[in-house]
């Protein structure tokens, strides 16, 4: 029983060094994890939970439910919160930005309402979306749109910008009009960091749902671990930590795959 | 005693799917003191024996031992000059060349007193505060020199240290190289793609065959330089004599029969040097 | 010029909504009356300090989280391009926590540290920590070989390639690194003090919410907008200013 697995890891080791001591070390941390907890007790539980105590919340949560539902449904709420404002996050910013990369004129008009708007955290406007909106989802979406809403522009702006020169050249030598222009060199040479700008937005949108939904909240992740931190139930914190994690890495992966489709001719 | 002996050195890169060999069965001695020119085709492996000796770089067979001791790793006992003078552009001439002494701990005063004395070795005095920015590319390299010597390393190993200087800065940094040597004896290893240079300066000469690099000649230079007074004569002067002629040109002929029998093999070159200088070509 | 009336036509539009009545005082102020909020709040304390007080609390908590991040960040990253070895031990534990939004942390903080200053601190460690790493990674990867090994060669052991070779070789992008945490801790703090604190300028956002006064509301964001932006713009000039003196690395 131990050879195929020994056999195994010499396999993996020769092949990809760097992956086995990855996985290595990953496996000795939940080892002393484990045995801190569990065994020696040697780590609060009521402060830190223990592999075990994890997984009891997580088997609580997947079939009885915690803070109002099971966990599918309040991940589902929370993803769709999320998704809602990034999609419109990205329907308004990119052509905004990229309208602002195009006309110096139209981005000096603009400029000076973003600029005061720009410096101020996302966060800092979930009391002032509350107070318009309350506790409802539209506050939420709201503040999500808007910590999407500015790496968009920013990077749309930037991406048209970065377009070579001569590039842009090469399109009016053609006898290129300006809008075949910028449907055919500048939209797809800026479609790189438009990408950029998309993970950046995922990232807040994700950042910003959790805080919004930390503050008020009738449902979601966010609402699991208010409440897990209001009964003190350390374990639970973790399993909507780990929930969120895993989302997030989800959703960015999706747009990975999407980038990959839409920007065919990069190298990776 | 610090004698450098490579013992039947193989080094075999991996090459995407095939394997690439730089160096095939290679023995050789240098003994103490003595000052050795390697010359090679490009790509005959000669970077990569001297690397071997600074411990920057594994045989794959064999083994190298420096004074008697076997090398495994990079060490203050065998100071590398390499051709990019590899100067830290964030510390001044000063802390450039008492870099090495304050690695060994030596006291802050006495630091500055060999930093002086090499500073003034090389003609260099008055450089200490400037950035390796501010100076030419012979002033560079002299400084980097100075900095391999301040740390009286027992072997000094020297990659094409004026490859990137242009002729005439060339010529004067080799007539320098000959008075410091002179003075403060080392054991040397030197490669050079210039036969010229390898006869002015050397005590003995190694020609380095291509692909798989393998000894194909040794010249002794010492004896005729010894005999007609090289040493006393300018640069110019000494590479008119007799002597000087007859061993450049049996050297050079066993360079060109090297450079013309593999270029039967030419496809290998492009692969040799993308070999030699890590993967630079096509990777990160 | 054209920013100027931009500038003009965005104020001038938020003027009249709020002064025409469409809008409920409650919901949109005016731009005058966020102004004379701001002022007041400058004179007089509003819920225990002026509002330069608070942000001076804020500021406190954030340069001790920022720079314990700084501060194991950085020698983190170098050591993690150094050292091939570390880098493949500590890499995935990295990613992993690269994905968890610094917020989410905020409960464990609150359990650990209860109202203490640790919380906070906790939570912008965890913001302002990945670019730092990042970017001294990066940086280091960027060092020349040749200058790593000059070192070696003349006899440097490991901490001294760390700290005179691979740290100035890297320093622009290690900078660039502390400037984008710098930016995220100090989002992470205001997220953390609209949770858990009681002074601070995110406390003054959450009171002016709940106190239905978007007028206190929108002055404090002004503050943090404006603080946030003078932090950026130091370490702007700060980064020019290394570029320029180490602008001898190519």
């Amino acid at each position: 029983m131990k050879f195929p697995m020994l056999r195994l890891a010499r396999s993996v080791w020769s092949v990809k060094p760097r992956a086995a001591i990855g996985l290595a070390s990953v496996l000795v941390l939940l080892l002393a994890w484990y045995l801190a907890t569990d065994v020696a007790g040697l780590i609060d539980r009521h402060r830190f939970p223990s592999p075990s105590d994890i997984w009891t919340a997580a088997a609580q949560i997947l079939t009885r439910g915690y803070a109002g539902g099971t966990l599918v449904p309040q991940a589902l709420y929370s993803l769709r919160l999320v998704v809602l404002g990034f999609l419109v996050a990205t329907a308004t910013g990119i052509p905004l930005g990229i309208l602002m990369g195009l006309s110096r004129r139209f981005e000096a008009f603009v400029n000076p309402a973003f600029l005061l708007v720009r410096p101020i955290p996302p966060l800092a406007w979930i009391p002032l979306a509350i107070v318009w909106l309350g506790l409802a989802d539209s506050a939420k979406v709201l503040v999500i749109w808007f910590a999407a809403f500015v790496p968009a522009v920013i990077n749309a702006h930037a991406g048209i910008r970065s377009v070579d020169q001569t590039l842009i050249a090469a399109g009016r030598v053609h006898g290129a009009s300006r809008a075949r222009i910028v449907w055919d060199v500048l939209i797809p040479g800026a479609m790189p960091m438009i990408f950029t700008g998309l993970r950046l937005s995922l990232q807040a949108s994700w950042t910003t749902l959790v805080a919004a939904e930390l503050i008020g909240a009738v449902l979601g992740l966010g609402k699991v671990l208010s409440t897990a931190y209001r009964d003190i139930y350390p374990a639970m914190i973790a399993v909507g930590m780990i929930t969120i994690a895993l989302l997030g890495a989800l959703t960015t992966k999706l747009l990975d795959l999407v980038e990959r489709r839409v920007v065919r001719w990069r190298q990776y | 005693m610090s004698d450098i002996v490579f013992e039947a050195i193989s080094k075999v890169f991996p090459r995407g799917g095939s394997s690439f060999t730089a160096l095939a069965d290679v023995s050789l001695e240098i003994p103490d003191k003595q000052f050795l020119a390697i010359v090679g085709p490009s790509g005959c492996g000669k970077t990569t024996l001297l690397r071997m000796a600074a411990g920057l770089e594994l045989p794959s067979s064999g083994g190298v031992r420096v004074g008697g001791r076997p090398v495994r790793g990079p060490g203050p006992d065998r100071a590398v000059v390499f051709q990019q003078f590899a100067l830290f552009p964030w510390k001044t001439v000063r802390e450039n060349i008492a870099f090495g002494l304050k690695c060994k701990g030596v006291p802050r005063a006495r630091r500055d007193e060999l930093t002086r004395h090499y500073l003034d070795l090389m003609g260099m005095s008055g450089t200490e505060e400037s950035y390796p920015h501010q100076l030419s590319g012979g002033m560079q390299q002299r400084v980097a020199i100075a900095r391999s010597y301040a740390i009286e390393p027992a072997v000094l190993l020297m990659d094409e240290p004026f490859g990137s200087l242009d002729a005439q800065t060339r010529t004067l940094m080799q007539e320098e190289l000959i008075r410091i040597s002179r003075v403060n004896p080392r054991t040397v290893l030197f490669i050079t793609h210039s036969v010229e240079e390898a006869v002015y300066l050397a005590d003995r000469v190694v020609v380095l065959g291509r692909s798989p690099g393998r000894v194909t000649d040794v010249v002794e230079i010492r004896p005729v330089r010894e005999a007609e007074g090289w040493d006393r004569l300018a640069s110019e002067e000494a590479m008119e004599m007799p002597g000087f002629g007859h061993l450049r040109a049996r050297i050079w002929r066993q360079l060109r029969a090297e450079i013309q029998a593999s270029s039967h093999g030419g496809a290998g070159v492009a692969r040799m040097s993308e070999a030699i200088s890590g993967g630079s070509y096509g990777g990160v | 010029m054209l920013s100027l009336a931009g500038a003009a036509a965005f104020f001038g539009l938020w003027q009249i909504l709020a002064g025409s009545g469409l809008v409920s005082k409650f919901v949109l102020p005016s731009p005058s009356d966020v102004l004379v909020a701001a002022l007041t709040m400058m004179v007089e304390p509003f819920a225990g300090d002026t509002i330069q007080g608070h942000v001076g609390a804020s500021l406190v908590r954030w340069a001790m989280g920022f720079g314990l991040a700084a501060g194991i960040g950085v020698p983190l990253g170098l050591a993690m391009g150094y050292w091939r070895l570390l880098d493949a031990m500590v890499s995935p534990v990295f990613e992993a926590y690269r994905y968890i939004a610094p917020l989410a942390w905020v409960p464990f903080a609150a359990l650990w540290f209860g109202t203490g200053i640790g919380g906070p601190v906790m939570v912008i460690f965890t913001g302002a920590f990945a670019p730092c790493v990042l970017n001294a990674y990066r940086g280091a990867h960027l060092v020349e070989r040749h200058l790593i090994e000059a070192a070696r060669t003349l006899g440097a052991g490991g901490l001294r390639v760390l700290a005179e070779v691979l740290l100035p070789g890297a320093l622009p992008s290690v900078v660039s690194g502390l400037r984008v945490g710098a930016g995220l801790g100090w989002q992470s703090l205001i997220g953390a003090e609209l949770i858990v604190v009681s002074s601070g300028i995110g406390y003054v956002l959450v009171l002016g919410q709940s106190n239905l006064a978007p007028e206190i509301v929108m002055a404090a964001m002004l503050a943090v907008g404006v603080t946030g932006l003078l932090i950026d713009v130091a370490l702007r000039f700060a980064e020019a200013r290394i570029r320029r003196r180490w602008g001898q690395t190519p």
